[in-house]
């Protein structure tokens, strides 16, 4: 399955909701024959989603129920450590376990795993541009990569290493080889690598949270030469028409072995159901399909693959040994090595937004402001050298705040955004487009004056647009807005109105996001990934 | 059954049979033929490079027959021995002699069996054996025999001799990664601890590690063959797999139990999995693996006996790539399945004392929380938010 072929809307971020979870189950099937071998519910990452018809057959085979839900690698693997897991999952199934098994407790919440499959991460080149560089015959080493980034001969896309496998693998293999020691990175290792990194970066033009919609992005932007992916979605987008030569840097890549893990608590009942499903994905003739269809190494010796994969010796990075270095690698990334971002956010202070609904939000911007201390928290929180706008709107739009954080943000009071968070009072109608076009009048001049950031929109609102143009009138003004490459997020709230906001999301190269079950402070953190 | 693809990241007495233990009721043991629900349940705790020997349907017929379902969970050896909760198991099955004799200090029992034992060994491949002559690092010895020279190990790894700076390396293996065998994690599993005994005893000058001396003088060097690795499984299962699965490029030399390979190579269900690349090196000098059985009730001590005595289980132990004690099994059965029998090795060490292993281990694991930056603020839940 390419992922260019599933419309967008169906591929918004999960979020770990009762409602979400409903909503995203990907396969709950019975066996035809009524017949039950139990059952398993996988909290599981959105790397697998193209597993989904593999696992739906293997339910019919096994009969053994199978849920899916889908969550975020770090927010997954801080719920299993922390025990949260335990109870509502039997089973967790992630691009792999590395960054979990960092983490204090995980041992104790985690049991038997089985590899069902694997993929690298590895850099997916235009044809003509891997051939002027020279990396179709000779694969090159992560400096060289960084050498012709720098020197402007190539520009790619890549995840947000703090929200998706991919591009944290990518960061990990890349500053594992900037560092030039051959083996495991250290947190002594991260400092002096940061000018070469930046080097790395200065050519990403394409970031994104979630390696499925990166390469949706990959394929709808022109101009854009390469992709930082699984192997697996770069041979997808071959498939399904984008020519590609992947390029598998020579000194070393980070591979995802995919490991179907049972949790601790898991009964007798489920851990049956468990070696029935992981038996079915690791026989010879489903490994096969495996390879064929999702484009994954199999995860069993003497199963045929082909030519696909090519013939090169792939060099397995050494993945850290402790989560301090995993953690401080991303914060620098994040604070010291990517290009900034700026951010324009469209929020309903409707009168429909009073009590709880305002108080969501408020907490919601607070997390983004340092309220939230954990992990995930410290990924997500405004960075330096981030520009923040508000934009608060009713019946017409309100008028903006701009929160200029400096390249060092020691000194910046993030009070003041919680302070103006609470502040906003709710009152009046809804107009959503009339406000739209204003961000998006202030997010070209925003990227007029800093070219080399990412810009993008948050739409928050919890109604339907009743005040203003409509959105028929606002889609036929889109082009001549000339806003093309500013995606606006939307996140669904209260009341609104889905498949507008689907539309719109898809207008502008956005996405939505669903908080209709009451996770909004989740949904922001999850833009976050894209920002 | 797949010898593949079977394993627990959490070494964490993880496998959840415990629930119930208490009712691993002994019906009466009858000897000889036991008919159907006679059965005697038996629970015992094992390490993981155990399980696929326990999990054959052809092992559990024979403890049948004899009147036995035996029920295991796995756990690091080390875990075992220090840490495991013993209610309601009727055995432990630690992969070391060095553990079994301090589960029986610690439940002051008397009796252990060790049915079978494995020499620690080094799986590779073709180019790297090239590589690794060349650079005097391994030989073949008149059996044709690949031996792995540790002490030519441990000085390329000080002088951090990376895979191109080797002669030949340019075409077989060009990566600028360290040169470093890969092994399992060292603060939990039992093939690390026997890959620890190893090298301690040659970076001692061929001298068993015995005094606090000695280990001060030697456990920068150790600690980093461990910490270089980065993150490293905790199952012995899961690097070989890798070995298997990801080949060269990931794993190109693993510390494995002979007993891994071998039983790979009969195992008729992945048979094709060990390509004719694929070399299993002994290093010199070697320690074995003698997995040490210690019964902590009579049904344990039952099945104890059957491992070590039942001619039937022998073969099959000897099919999964275990020596048995009875070493013609071992013998007629790699024979059996058209494979030549690798003499044992000869240069065989014994691993330090328990505890000497374990004061060593506690001073590795010291080194990966100091490479660990000062805390951060104590973390609250990400998700949800109310």
């Amino acid at each position: 399955m390419s992922p260019s072929t599933v419309p967008r809307a169906a591929r918004a971020v999960a979020m770990m909701t009762i409602v979400a979870l409903a909503a995203l189950v990907g396969c709950t099937s019975s066996s035809d024959n009524g017949s039950q071998a139990g059952s398993l519910r996988i909290l599981a990452g959105s790397e697998v989603k193209d597993m989904v018809s593999l696992l739906e057959e293997a339910s019919k085979a096994t009969g053994v129920d199978v849920e899916l839900s889908y969550t975020g690698s770090i927010q997954g693997a801080e719920l299993v450590a922390s025990g949260g897991a335990a109870g509502k999952y039997d089973a967790i199934w992630f691009p792999n376990n590395r960054y979990l098994s960092l983490l204090p407790g995980a041992d104790s919440q985690t049991g038997e795993s089985v590899k069902i499959m694997s993929s690298p991460v590895v850099l997916g080149l235009a044809p003509i541009v891997a051939a002027r560089l020279g990396w179709d015959k000779q694969a090159p080493t992560w400096a060289q990569i960084a050498d012709a980034a720098a020197a402007g001969q190539f520009t790619y896309g890549m995840t947000n290493p703090a929200a998706s496998n991919s591009g944290f693998g990518a960061l990990v293999s890349v500053a594992t080889a900037l560092s030039g020691t051959g083996s495991a990175l250290t947190v002594d290792d991260i400092a002096p690598v940061v000018p070469e990194l930046q080097k790395f970066a200065s050519a990403q033009k394409l970031t994104a949270g979630s390696s499925g919609w990166l390469a949706d992005q990959f394929v709808d932007t022109p101009g854009i030469d390469g992709i930082v992916n699984y192997e697996s979605v770069l041979l997808g987008l071959k498939e399904a028409g984008t020519p590609l030569t992947i390029v598998t840097p020579s000194d070393g890549v980070m591979i995802s072995d995919y490991p179907l893990t049972l949790l601790a608590g898991a009964d007798e009942e489920h851990k049956q159901a468990f070696d029935a499903l992981t038996t079915w994905l690791t026989g010879p003739a489903i490994q096969k399909r495996i390879v064929e269809q999702v484009h994954r190494r199999p995860a069993v010796a003497g199963v045929d693959t082909g030519t696909q994969f090519g013939d090169a010796v792939l060099f397995e990075t050494p993945f850290p040994n402790t989560i301090d270095v995993a953690n401080t690698l991303v914060m620098t990334y994040l604070e010291a090595v990517r290009s900034p971002s700026q951010e324009v956010f469209v929020l309903d202070i409707s009168g429909s937004m009073e009590g709880e609904r305002i108080e969501a939000l408020r907490q919601a911007l607070a997390n983004l402001a340092g309220a939230d201390t954990s992990t995930l928290g410290g990924f997500t929180k405004f960075r330096s050298g981030e520009r923040v706008t508000m934009l608060p709107f009713s019946n017409t739009p309100g008028e903006e705040t701009v929160f200029d954080i400096p390249a060092q943000s020691e000194g910046f009071d993030y009070g003041q955004i919680t302070a103006y968070v609470d502040n906003l009072d709710t009152d009046g109608g809804t107009a959503v487009y009339d406000t739209l076009e204003k961000a998006y009048g202030i997010a070209k001049q925003q990227r007029a004056e800093r070219p080399n950031t990412y810009v993008s929109v948050v739409l928050m609102t919890d109604g339907e647009n009743n005040r203003g143009q409509s959105f028929e009138e606002f889609s036929a003004k889109w082009a001549k807005l000339d806003a093309a490459g500013i995606p606006t997020f939307v996140i669904l709230f209260g009341d609104a109105n889905v498949e507008e906001m689907a539309q719109l999301a898809q207008l502008t190269g956005g996405q939505t996001f669903d908080a209709i079950g009451g996770d909004l402070a989740q949904a922001f953190q999850d833009i976050r990934g894209y920002q | 059954m797949s010898i593949a693809a079977r394993r627990g990241i959490g070494v964490a007495l993880a496998v959840v049979l415990v629930v119930g233990i208490g009712v691993a009721v002994v019906w009466g043991r009858n000897s000889g033929e036991a008919k159907p629900g006679d059965l005697v349940t038996v629970q015992g705790i094992i390490g993981s490079e155990k399980k696929p020997f326990f999990d054959d349907p052809e092992v559990a017929a024979v403890l049948a027959r004899h009147g036995y379902v035996v029920k295991v969970r796995t756990a690091g050896s080390r875990q075992i021995a220090t840490s495991a909760d013993l209610s309601g198991v009727d055995f432990v099955f630690p992969s070391s002699a060095p553990a079994g004799e301090r589960i029986k200090e610690v439940t002051g029992r008397s009796t252990s069996y060790a049915p079978f034992y494995s020499p620690m060994a080094v799986a590779t491949f073709e180019p790297i054996v090239g590589l690794l002559e060349a650079a005097g690092i391994a030989r073949q010895d008149a059996n044709g025999q690949w031996l792995f020279d540790v002490g030519k190990y441990l000085e390329a790894v000080a002088s951090g001799t990376r895979w191109n700076d080797l002669p030949g390396a340019a075409t077989a293996y060009n990566t600028s990664r360290s040169l470093l065998l890969s092994s399992t994690d060292i603060r939990t599993s039992n093939s690390a601890a026997m890959y620890l005994s190893i090298v301690s005893y040659v970076a001692s000058g061929n001298n068993i590690v015995t005094t606090a001396e000695q280990r001060d003088a030697i456990i920068d060097q150790m600690s980093a063959l461990f910490l270089q690795q980065g993150f490293s499984a905790s199952s012995s299962e899961e690097p070989f797999d890798d070995y298997l699965s990801q080949g060269v490029g990931s794993k190109p030399l693993v510390m494995v139990y002979e007993a891994q390979f071998l039983g790979q190579k009969m195992d008729a269900a992945t048979s094709g999995a060990i390509t004719d690349d694929m070399v299993l090196m002994y290093p010199t000098p070697t320690v074995l693996s003698k997995h040490t059985l210690v019964p902590l009730t009579d049904a344990g001590d039952e099945v104890g006996r059957l491992l070590a005595e039942d001619p039937q289980l022998q073969a099959l132990a000897a099919q999964h790539g275990f020596r048995t004690s009875d070493t013609a099994v071992f013998a007629s059965t790699l024979r059996d399945h058209g494979l030549d029998v690798p003499p044992l090795p000869v240069d065989i060490v014994e691993p330090p004392a328990f505890e000497s292993l374990e004061v060593m281990i506690t001073a590795i694991t010291a080194r990966y929380n100091t490479a660990v930056a000062p805390a951060k603020p104590a973390s609250e839940p990400s998700s949800p938010t109310p």
